[in-house]
């Protein structure tokens, strides 16, 4: 008989205790999600080089690369497809791109509510600037497809 | 074919292959409240006794094999957790280490990677042999002990979410090293946290060796003696709870297994309440393995991360790791060029099916939850959907990127999904 | 080679004769790959399962390469007083892409059974005397010439025939 009773101690104390999940949402109140919780990739424009390796590395092709009518470089982001790895982040030569931390983008994302196909991450021109003997597109196919550029770039 | 041992897989799903002396034939799977995971078990019953069982797989290929032909090797770092849910800490070990040595790294990485490497594998399999007994505690129609340890499993979860960022996926490893460091503010607030859910841990052994109502449904239940498991060639807590003391980690050490202190768990019985118990005590030596990682980091300084080239050179190299589930196997192949040229990767489950269909025979088809759990089976999850209209009738049948597409248009117009 | 084999042959305590050996590579400390052709694969495998007594068979893996295909038996041999494995890697070679056919080896290994059909739905590797080679992890319905992981056929063009057969399964009901 005693042998039964094991188990009985852990429902003696749940009756004293009360429902458990009024302890897990007063958790959730005061404890917000850790620090380095991985979200969605964000870019500091001023950091930014367009030099493509967020694009080669990233498994979904989420982001992608693109070229507006002024010649400017821009990156995007298929926030659907995004498994929020932070491949992009650690791969970035430049530092150019931190993993957003803000925990109400984690539940906006399960619901199709809030959630926008593409959505620009970097617009930044700045490509021009230090790269400006390359072209855009010879850039890509260099870091897109023969990771030349890329090799130079990260010596 | 080896006398008792037909060739598995066989048996038509009508039955007609079935064994002379069975009366009738039980289908189970692939959707089933006794088996969630997709497998199309056919269990052969006279009376209340199975005579033979069998089992047809591959209701889910992914294809990750071949995606992988198609991804570069540093993108198929992130793709190769996915292979399993809960084991992905461990595929990813196998992947990086497989690359380290191709690219010819592998001397050059830190004690300290190596060692955030092996408590990522820890804390995975803490958590991954809590989920398991949580639930072969339901199987067994034990639904307290199901709630009691997921409870527990809370604090291990927790101490992975704060390290790496997420729950169930840590990502941690790269090759060359890992992404992210342990601080030692966060090995700090671990510690109390390990020493706590010992305590759990060894309450919830209590209840599996004392509590009359658990253990006699796993007690000389499903025994899997010494001889057929060599036959059937089961591995991980499968075998070792039938007395084949084989682990990866003693068997041929990777990381820095060898230089770390713990004990090797097997046991000789054979049942169920063995691999049971392999689980248990196995988890009490991984928490133990955790503080001394954490005990060890505090005083092991270097490089977190060795550049590795994208382009790895000619080579094949065949890795193994002991994850929860047991040996899981990847072989490598590269051709000089950034992307695999095969990569072949043998998931623990595959190799413990024979071993667990050999534990049915002869037993009463009461039992057969509890058996059908007792390897953790763990196959995989789906790509594709069919979406039925319910006022129409009308199904079609979408993929991923196409269902993403049409949900996010119907919300923008506000209209049909159709 | 030969310094190689005779490390070999101690470990396994057997005489491994040289004439059904191509070649044997040690790739690290006690992890060897060892080398043979499709005619030769049976007989070693028999003084290696039956007089070294190895029981345990991690996987079969299959390997494309230009001119012919790679059949991989990933072996590892046990010491169960030391708790050790040496992991023996066997590759059969040579084996023809035209008409690819291999010596089976479930006479040895049970579990050789659905890791050689596993190699026979992907690859298309016929396995001699296999006694039940049939279709296991591929879906009823895909077209019996396809064999995904073979080079001829791209990611795009096995995510087209997938859904093709989704959409005639479809038709049907």
């Amino acid at each position: 008989m005693k042998k039964v009773l094991v188990m009985g101690g852990e429902a003696l104390k749940n009756l004293a205790k009360g429902p458990v999940t009024k302890h897990v949402l007063k958790r959730i109140a005061d404890h917000p999600p850790p620090e380095d919780i991985r979200t969605i990739p964000r870019i500091i424009e001023a950091r930014c080089i367009m030099c493509g390796t967020c694009v080669t590395v990233c498994p979904t092709h989420c982001l992608g690369m693109e070229k507006d009518d002024k010649d400017n470089g821009m990156i995007w982001l298929q926030r659907a497809q995004c498994m929020w790895c932070g491949h992009c982040q650690t791969y970035c030569p430049k530092d150019a791109i931190h993993i957003d931390r803000e925990p109400a983008l984690s539940n906006s994302l399960f619901s199709f509510n809030n959630r926008q196909d593409y959505e620009m991450i970097c617009a930044s021109g700045s490509y021009k600037e230090e790269k400006a003997d390359k072209k855009l597109e010879d850039l890509i196919e260099e870091g897109g497809k023969k990771l030349k550029y890329l090799e130079e770039f990260r010596g | 074919m080896t006398g008792e041992f037909r060739s598995r897989f066989r048996t038509l799903v009508d039955g007609s292959d079935a064994p002379p002396d069975a009366d009738h034939h039980i289908f189970i799977g692939p959707q089933h409240p006794w088996c969630e995971e997709p497998a199309h078990f056919i269990i052969h019953v006279k009376g209340e006794r199975v005579v033979e069982a069998d089992i047809r797989i591959g209701f889910n290929l992914r294809g990750i094999e071949k995606a992988m032909e198609n991804k570069t090797w540093r993108q198929n770092t992130m793709l190769i957790p996915r292979a399993c849910g809960i084991c992905s800490a461990v595929h990813q070990n196998i992947y990086v280490r497989v690359v380290d040595r191709l690219a010819g790294v592998e001397d050059q990485i830190s004690e300290r990677a190596r060692l955030i490497r092996m408590f990522s594998c820890e804390a995975e399999r803490i958590h991954s042999h809590i989920l398991w007994y949580g639930i072969l505690a339901h199987d067994a129609g034990f639904d307290t002990m199901l709630h009691v340890s997921w409870r527990d499993r809370e604090i291990i979860m927790d101490i992975v979410e704060d390290f790496s960022g997420n729950r169930v996926n840590p990502a941690l490893m790269l090759p060359g090293g890992v992404k992210r460091d342990i601080p030692k503010e966060k090995a700090d607030r671990a510690k109390p946290m390990l020493d706590e859910l010992e305590k759990k841990v060894l309450y919830h052994k209590k209840v599996f060796t004392e509590e009359a109502s658990i253990r006699n449904r796993l007690e000389d239940v499903g025994i899997l003696t010494k001889e057929d498991a060599k036959k059937t060639t089961p591995n991980g807590p499968t075998g070792r709870g039938s007395g084949l003391p084989f682990d990866v980690r003693k068997a041929f050490p990777y990381e820095l297994y060898d230089k770390i202190d713990w004990n090797l768990v097997y046991y000789n019985e054979g049942d169920i309440l063995a691999t049971t118990l392999v689980r248990l005590d196995e988890t009490l030596e991984s928490i133990q393995m955790c503080k001394q990682i954490l005990d060890n980091l505090e005083s092991t300084q270097g490089e977190l991360l060795v550049r590795v080239k994208p382009r790895i050179p000619e080579g094949n190299y065949m890795s193994r790791a002991e994850a929860p589930r047991g040996e899981d196997l990847h072989f490598g192949v590269a051709n000089g060029t950034d992307t695999p040229e095969r990569y072949k990767i043998r998931a623990p489950s595959l190799g413990n099916i024979d071993a667990t269909l050999k534990r049915m025979d002869g037993e009463y088809i009461a039992d057969m939850p509890v058996i059908l759990r007792s390897y953790d089976p763990c196959f995989s999850c789906t790509n594709r959907v069919m979406i039925i209209n319910e006022k129409t009738g009308e199904k079609i049948i979408i993929d991923q990127d196409e269902f993403a597409r049409k949900a996010i248009k119907a919300k923008k117009y506000n209209r049909s999904f159709f | 080679m030969s310094a190689e084999l005779k490390e070999l042959e101690g470990i396994l305590n057997v005489t491994l004769p040289e004439k059904l050996i191509e070649d044997i590579e040690k790739v690290e400390e006690g992890h060897f790959n060892v080398l043979t052709t499709a005619k030769n694969a049976y007989e070693l495998m028999k003084i290696l399962r039956e007089d070294a007594g190895i029981y345990h068979l991690s996987t079969v893996s299959g390997i494309e390469k230009e001119k012919e295909f790679n059949v991989c038996y990933h072996l590892q041999h046990r010491i169960e007083e030391e708790f050790r494995e040496v992991p023996i890697n066997l590759f059969v070679t040579n084996v023809d892409k035209g008409n690819p056919k291999t010596p089976s080896m479930v006479d040895f290994f049970v579990s050789a059974d659905y890791y050689e059909r596993e190699i026979y739905d992907f690859f298309g590797v016929y396995f001699e005397n296999h006694p039940f080679l049939q279709r296991l992890i591929l879906p009823e319905k895909w077209p019996d010439d396809v064999r995904p992981l073979r080079k001829e056929y791209g990611w795009e063009q096995i995510k087209e025939i997938t859904m093709d057969i989704a959409k005639k399964t479809l038709e049907e009901d």
